[in-house]
């Protein structure tokens, strides 16, 4: 099953609740990268509270879709890392070099506005 | 007498070290040499060994007597009791000629006994000795001629060392065991994870941090991040004495899934030591946001949360004036 992206204002809610094959995490990553672009996003969240496990792939894939979107202008947030997944990811050393995390959605979204106010101030 | 059968605990502990099964006492029989020769030896000693056991069992517990260390043990009348009547059966059993699964149980029994009444190993070691040499005696004594009567003894004693050491183990054993039940009981009480504001934890860790103990300390401090929905942790380590690069590994570990989760991480109170002794070793502190002392640590925290805390006036009566008043 395809992972439903929601509009929400200028941010692109992708909520992933089943684990997703890697065709379908690369599908995910194509889609929401068009998508920054068609509907002129500022944020883009990734929740995956839903998530027992992220494997090296999962996190190489959240990587690239944070790092592509940030170059069409969306900071990207991912949300709902559960205390489990955190522990067992340090323990693989699996890093999420410089994307943001928040703990829901309410965060993200408090983070995604305090990015647009920081570009702002810079313009 | 219902005291001198062997009881539930005993078996449990019987179990728990493997002891209970034919094999293992056979293995421990093989380890001590005791073959079909010895049997009969020792049943040709049992006569003159049977005739002394009063008086064995007595000069066991004076010797002990005389021991400054064992004064305790001496004082804890019940359990001497209780082990005089052991020890008269043990000797009993010992020239008895069956050395199965219930013979060992007796042993234990007699084991835990020690070890509860806080008997030191190397006073029973002592005291044994000493009644060993007393059979010795009497079997020399009663010797007809020729050299049977040491061989008599050597093959007793071979009983007595497969006594010793499963006395030995069971006294072990059961320092283990508190041992282990100690160490729980800290565990319990080291991982305390405190709020000190809205969205704002602390974790203040104190001794020393191993894998374990940062495993569980990285797991209470995730799982408070979400129970509390916290943004910033101050991760105190004034308390740590010591670090080496395994412990700097789990912070930072500690360190990384915190944020993986959403909150920052202020380290605060590594001390002149310690923060040489990671320079020292190399390890990479990039990551890591630190800040001198607990106080300036809490305060950055409140600033990256967004509180602003100002004196508004004093509100403590000075203490000389409260008592004129």
């Amino acid at each position: 099953m395809s992972v439903p992206i929601l509009k929400l204002g200028d941010v692109l809610i992708a909520s992933i609740q089943l684990e997703q094959t890697d065709a379908e995490l690369l599908a995910l990553r194509d889609r929401l990268t068009g998508q920054v672009g068609d509907a002129r996003a500022q944020g883009v969240i990734i929740d995956v509270s839903a998530l027992d496990v992220m494997d090296s792939f999962a996190t190489r894939t959240l990587r690239a879709i944070a790092y592509s979107s940030r170059l069409r202008g969306a900071h990207t947030v991912v949300v709902g890392i559960s205390p489990e997944v955190a522990f067992s990811m340090v323990q693989l050393g699996l890093e999420l070099g410089a994307v943001s995390t928040a703990l829901d959605l309410d965060d993200a979204l408090a983070q995604i506005e305090e990015h647009r106010r920081s570009e702002h101030r810079r313009a | 007498m219902a005291n001198d059968l062997v009881s539930e605990a005993d078996n449990a502990v019987a179990r728990e070290m493997g002891l209970l099964s034919e094999q293992a006492i056979e293995r421990r029989l093989e380890a001590v040499g005791l073959e079909s020769d010895d049997l009969a030896r020792i049943a040709r000693a049992r006569e003159p060994i049977l005739s002394h056991i009063e008086e064995y069992t007595a000069a066991f517990f004076d010797y002990l007597g005389e021991l400054d260390e064992a004064r305790e043990f001496m004082r804890n009348r019940d359990a001497v009791e209780q082990a005089r009547r052991l020890k008269l059966q043990h000797l009993v059993a010992m020239v008895g000629g069956q050395y199965g699964s219930e013979y060992a149980q007796q042993r234990i029994k007699l084991g835990r006994l020690y070890s509860r009444a806080g008997l030191e190993m190397r006073l029973f070691l002592g005291a044994f000795h000493d009644l060993l040499s007393r059979m010795g005696s009497t079997l020399l004594a009663n010797a007809t001629a020729g050299g049977e009567a040491f061989e008599d003894f050597m093959s007793l004693n071979k009983v007595a060392f497969f006594d010793i050491g499963i006395i030995v183990d069971v006294m072990v054993f059961e320092r283990e065991r508190v041992i282990s039940r100690q160490q729980e009981a800290i565990r319990e009480l080291t991982t305390p994870v405190l709020q000190i504001r809205d969205r704002l934890l602390m974790l203040p860790i104190i001794g020393t941090i191993d894998t374990h103990r940062a495993r569980m300390l990285t797991e209470g401090l995730l799982h408070a991040i979400r129970a509390n929905r916290a943004k910033v942790v101050v991760m105190d380590v004034t308390g740590v004495s010591a670090v080496d690069t395994k412990v700097a590994n789990h912070l930072l570990q500690t360190v990384a899934a915190s944020r993986l989760m959403g909150a920052t991480v202020i380290v605060t109170g590594l001390s002149a030591e310690v923060s040489q002794t990671l320079v020292n070793l190399g390890v990479d502190l990039a990551g890591l946001q630190t800040i001198g002392d607990l106080q300036g640590g809490i305060e950055e925290a409140e600033r990256l949360i967004g509180y602003q805390v100002s004196r508004v006036e004093q509100r403590i009566p000075s203490p000389s004036l409260s008592s004129q008043a």
